[in-house]
């Protein structure tokens, strides 16, 4: 048993030995989506993970998340070994994955509803705080489709934050989004975020996105998925400024992180495992 | 906290690109003229046809009036026929099989369809058997079924049911099948799970097809419930018609052909209508790159 010292310094989130195997029924064999993964996350860190497509690193999250059972290894939150989705995390999907049947309102409440939250009488007020923050007011009764994919993405977020869980997943968030809503929709993200305190894992494929959100970038390799090097980002906050982009050390970081999935990719076209 | 993230200016939403406004599709208003110029069309070639039946029988005896009388001669019978409380009584009597018929296919079909969309164990046992029944001609096992409900109300509905129950079991079990994985991800991350997940997240993405198969199975319903009646039993339309067609009443029977048509076809409308009113999100495009 540990001592409560060692309790409150322990991580929110423990990933040990996480290893996810697919059954391919038509070929008889299994694929390694990852392997071995292990990764501590304090409380209130922001966590980037970065990594090119198919590299495993929202089969992790899903593992986080509750939604993909580990082949191997497990995943506590807080001590309690996870076993399913629960109140304490909220996804945001990289394609929103909003109900199409239902309002903006409607979508947001979604993150309520099934927490028995509606019976605490100031839902109504919560789930209209939430579209606020994201920027979306007077577009409460608007339903999905009529939505830009930006607009959408800031419904998915206000229904991940609605119900303030401690852990945020976020998938890729921007990654479906166009080029002009991305850059501002990642600083707002930033000065949302860093402003309540929470513990974020935000899984992106673009360095820049990478450097600017996380407090940590952890890098992930393909075929198969595992984590690569992880590197601690102490750039000041908030770094959205244009000003971040041009220190010195936010260059080398990125010539870093170039070199390193450069690499990677070369390798991995070498071994002839790619694709 | 409250604070919005975004430069708000007169209360609009600013974006890097532009001012954001809802757009709506105005795609139907920009069918509307075309649209009616075709049922101007359609109505002209009704017209055509109805005037060179007319002529063939009526002016140019081609063909005896006996075997086919000529539309002004099925007006009159339908107009006589609309007022015969006889044909109301058969009108009542065969909607409300097929409202009870219907109903049970829904409901079945809905459940059943749901169940073997969603678990994988139920699509690889039970869903090969529903194909293999959708495929057999269900108007043979008529008979049949006549032999063990007897002649009347019940053998009817069973008919209805087994004609309609098909369409709407495989449409919804294809819809639950392309209910897109992130929103059931979705449902599960904010605490949906069981029953919940099902009336939250499944039940509605699979509407859409539900209605469509509910459309079909409504119209093959009507079939199975005429086809019953012409089998055995009293009252109903399927009887009326049967009844003229012996007594070599032609008008009459052409004309109870035509309050068949108009009784499918606004059955049709009504669950079409309802598609546009529960599913006015749904765009078939949509769901066919959805999978």
């Amino acid at each position: 048993m540990p001592d409560s010292a060692e309790t409150a310094a322990a991580p929110l989130i423990e990933v040990r030995g996480v290893t996810v195997r697919y059954d391919i029924a038509r070929t008889g064999t299994s694929l390694t989506a990852v392997e071995g993964v292990d990764l501590d996350i304090a409380e209130g860190e922001f966590v980037t993970v970065l990594g090119p497509s198919g590299c495993g690193k929202t089969t992790v999250m899903n593992v986080i998340a509750g939604l993909v059972k580990p082949t191997e290894g497990s995943v506590t939150v807080d001590g309690r070994t996870v076993t399913g989705p629960g109140p304490d995390r909220a996804v945001v999907f990289q394609d929103y994955a909003l109900l199409p049947w239902r309002s903006v309102f409607d979508n947001v409440r979604f993150g309520l509803e099934m927490q028995q939250s509606l019976n605490s009488g100031d839902w109504r007020e919560r789930v209209q705080n939430a579209i606020e923050l994201v920027g979306l007011a007077g577009f409460e009764q608007s339903y999905p489709r009529e939505l830009s994919g930006g607009m959408q993405q800031r419904v998915g977020l206000a229904r991940a934050i609605v119900a303030e869980p401690r852990i945020l997943l976020m998938d890729e968030p921007l990654g479906a989004v166009d080029a002009l809503t991305r850059e501002v929709m990642r600083d707002e993200i930033e000065k949302l975020i860093t402003a309540t305190g929470k513990t974020v894992i935000f899984i992106t494929h673009s360095i820049e996105e990478a450097i600017l959100l996380g407090d940590r970038i952890v890098v992930f390799k393909s075929h198969p998925g595992a984590i690569l090097e992880e590197i601690t980002v102490d750039l000041p906050r908030p770094r959205s400024e244009r000003g971040a982009q041009s220190d010195p050390r936010y260059l080398e970081l990125r010539d870093h992180l170039w070199d390193v999935l450069q690499n990677e990719a070369t390798a991995a076209s070498r071994g002839g495992k790619g694709s | 906290m409250a604070r919005a993230l975004e430069p708000q200016e007169g209360g609009r939403l600013v974006t890097a690109t532009m001012p954001l406004k809802i757009v709506r599709p105005s795609r139907s208003a920009a069918r509307g003229s075309g649209e009616g110029r075709w049922r101007l069309l359609l109505a002209a070639v009704v017209l055509a046809i109805l005037l060179v039946w007319e002529a063939a029988v009526s002016w140019l005896q081609l063909v005896p009036a006996v075997f086919l009388p000529p539309p002004t001669a099925v007006a009159a019978s339908f107009v006589e026929l609309v007022v015969r409380p006889d044909f109301w009584s058969a009108f009542g009597y065969s909607l409300g099989n097929l409202a009870i018929g219907v109903v049970l296919a829904v409901v079945i079909g809905v459940v059943v369809g749901l169940a073997v969309g969603w678990f994988p164990v139920l699509r690889f046992t039970v869903a090969p058997f529903l194909w293999l029944l959708y495929s057999t001609p269900k108007v043979a096992l008529a008979p049949l079924i006549i032999l063990i409900l007897g002649l009347g109300a019940a053998s009817q509905i069973a008919l209805v049911l087994l004609l309609a129950v098909f369409p709407i079991m495989l449409n919804t079990m294809e819809g639950a099948l392309t209910v897109n994985k992130s929103l059931v991800n979705a449902g599960r991350v904010f605490g949906a799970n069981g029953i919940a997940l099902g009336v939250k997240v499944l039940l509605p993405g699979t509407l859409p097809f539900s209605l469509v198969g509910i459309q079909r199975g409504a119209a093959l319903g009507f079939t199975g419930q005429v086809l019953g009646e012409f089998l055995g039993g009293a009252g109903g339309l399927g009887h009326l018609l049967e009844r003229a067609a012996f007594d070599f009443q032609m008008d009459d029977a052409i004309a109870m052909v035509i309050v068949m048509v108009i009784i499918a076809n606004l059955t049709l409308t009504v669950i079409g209508l309802l598609r546009k009113r529960f599913a006015p999100w749904h765009d078939d495009r949509a769901t066919v790159k959805a999978g």
